[in-house]
């Protein structure tokens, strides 16, 4: 029997592979079996419902997607009366993914969020005009933000950090201090694409949000760079799509990691990638993740 | 139920400008219903990264059918394939309808591939069918062969099916009328019918991430918000679907 789980934030997983928020919603428990699963991180809630961007929101890049949704979602209160019930049946770690124009507006759906794992703070969206990247800059903000949550949830608090931050590793520090308990490395990377035949910008906001293979090693760096200085767990995050991906981010220090886009490639990506982790480990004689990842350590 | 599997090519043909893909399978045609679309892409490739959303032409016991419209990268290489090679098949999605027994369809384009569909399950009707030129016009004989009365049009002849539909306008009276093609078009068509029925419904397409209502991508601005292709339609009530 290989033990996959792993603890972080007081909490332990069955597995580290986590459902990145905004990619899946409830309709994907027709395809995938979410109790296998490490844990999921349902997309970004806002205080007020989210219209989202007018359309065209997505579209694809060479091995990627470009992605301008613009956190469309019903809002806290509705989810915790319509969504809540059905996630807490899913057999799998729940995380919720919150976001804020203000720090107020933090503090508030902090206060209002119960009956979940944890809380997934975005401070790394490129596709909203207030908050999201504005705030994942700048460290002062981000120890804001972070601090502000953490004072409103006895909840483990994780932060989800932007690559477009001058010097990430200032920020998940910054984080830390606030009180954060892990970090998520990383949203994706603010792109941009042009219409050839109207020589504008595809999205009305312009920029969108790049992920996908497309932008693996740039997002592995990254967590390589906060693992490699900060003192809190990194939960790995950027163009996952199998298991060999996903030991490269153990390597780089990731403690769990989060599956996004593949998932609009290859739904089942979760399950295979854990399926073959377990393989792998199987194979090379390991019984637990601390195996897998000594065999680098020395 | 939803499924995502591999599914091999059993047949690619041309059919006027476009291409006829038929893969075989034993249980579409016992899981999909009217309305539903499948999302379509190339096993062990990163490179087209989506799957792209497609409506059933047909099902059969064996097999299910797609029309292919070259349009991009994707299409480009979906139309090229041959007989045995491989594509990821996830579906059926989407809401299903219930058509009517008789009723109007409305189709530019490559718009006539769900609407093909939804008239195999009636027994009769009235298809306007435009397209830009005549080799594009498709299937003819077979829907007036099953008790449909074709009327079409052409823009290198005449003019686009909204002109078309305005020529016939007290056909439409009180019938329930089934509409696919580009924005455009249904745009048009709000405009003209509007007035003429309680019951038009419109295929929609956008560009799409999933297929199952998780990316929030594939957005129809409508007059109580924006809603998903994936998820609450492809079929909507025209009357909904807001182009203000």
């Amino acid at each position: 029997m290989i033990d996959l789980s792993v603890n972080f934030a007081g909490l332990k997983l069955k597995n580290p592979v986590i459902l990145a928020s905004g990619v899946w919603d409830l309709p994907y428990t027709k395809i995938i079996d979410f109790k296998k699963l490490g844990g999921v991180i349902y997309k970004g809630l806002s205080l007020m419902p989210r219209e989202g961007n007018p359309p065209p929101r997505i579209t694809e890049i060479p091995c990627g997607v470009i992605n301008s949704i613009g956190l469309a979602n019903k809002g806290i209160k509705v989810f915790n009366r319509e969504v809540l019930p059905e996630l807490k049946e899913l057999g799998t770690e729940v995380f919720l993914n919150i976001f804020g124009e203000s720090i107020e507006e933090f503090s508030k759906i902090s206060s209002l969020i119960r009956d979940v794992s944890g809380i997934e703070v975005n401070i790394s969206c490129p596709n909203v005009e207030k908050g999201g990247v504005y705030f994942g800059r700048d460290p002062e903000t981000a120890y804001q933000v972070t601090k502000a949550v953490c004072e409103n949830t006895d909840l483990p608090v994780i932060v989800k950090l932007t690559p477009a931050a001058s010097d990430i590793v200032v920020v998940a520090e910054a984080c830390q201090e606030a009180g954060a308990c892990a970090i998520t490395a990383v949203n994706t990377f603010p792109g941009l694409v042009i219409d050839i035949d109207s020589g504008k910008p595809l999205f009305e906001r312009v920029v969108g949000g790049v992920s996908g293979p497309a932008i693996k090693p740039l997002a592995l760096y990254k967590v390589y760079e906060v693992s490699s200085n900060v003192g809190i767990p990194v939960i790995g995050s950027g163009g996952i799509g199998n298991y060999e991906d996903v030991l490269e981010y153990f390597f780089a220090g990731a403690t769990a990691i989060q599956l996004g886009s593949v998932i609009f490639t290859n739904p089942l990506a979760p399950i295979e990638i854990i399926d073959n982790i377990t393989k792998y480990a199987k194979e090379k004689g390991y019984s637990n993740l601390k195996e897998i990842r000594r065999c680098v350590d020395g | 139920m939803v499924t995502f599997r591999i599914l091999p090519v059993i047949e690619n043909r041309v059919l006027g400008p476009y291409t006829l893909l038929r893969i075989k399978d034993r249980n579409m045609h016992k899981e999909a219903k009217c309305g539903q679309f499948v999302m379509v892409g190339f096993p062990s490739s990163l490179d087209p990264f989506l799957l792209r959303p497609l409506s059933f032409l047909s099902i059969a016991e064996d097999s299910f059918s797609l029309l292919i419209k070259k349009k991009g990268r994707g299409t480009e290489k979906l139309s090229e394939l041959s007989v045995g090679d491989e594509l990821k098949i996830l579906g059926p999605l989407g809401r299903y309808i219930i058509p009517p027994k008789s009723g109007i369809l409305i189709a530019g384009g490559i718009g006539i591939a769900p609407l093909y569909y939804q008239s195999l399950w009636m027994s009769h009707g009235i298809l306007f069918y435009g397209a830009k030129r005549k080799r594009d016009i498709l299937f003819s004989k077979d829907f007036e062969s099953r008790g449909f009365t074709v009327k079409t049009i052409t823009e290198e002849e005449r003019g686009t099916v909204a002109d078309l539909v305005r020529e016939n306008l007290e056909i439409l009276e009180g019938q329930q009328i089934f509409i696919c093609g580009p924005d455009a078009m249904i745009k048009a068509l709000k405009d003209i019918i509007g007035g003429y029925t309680k019951q038009a419904f419109v295929y929609m397409e956008r560009r799409m991430g999933c297929g199952l209502g998780g990316c929030k991508s594939c957005a129809v601005k409508t007059d109580s918000g924006y809603k998903l292709v994936c998820q609450d339609g492809p079929v909507f009530p025209l009357k909904e679907v807001s182009y203000d």
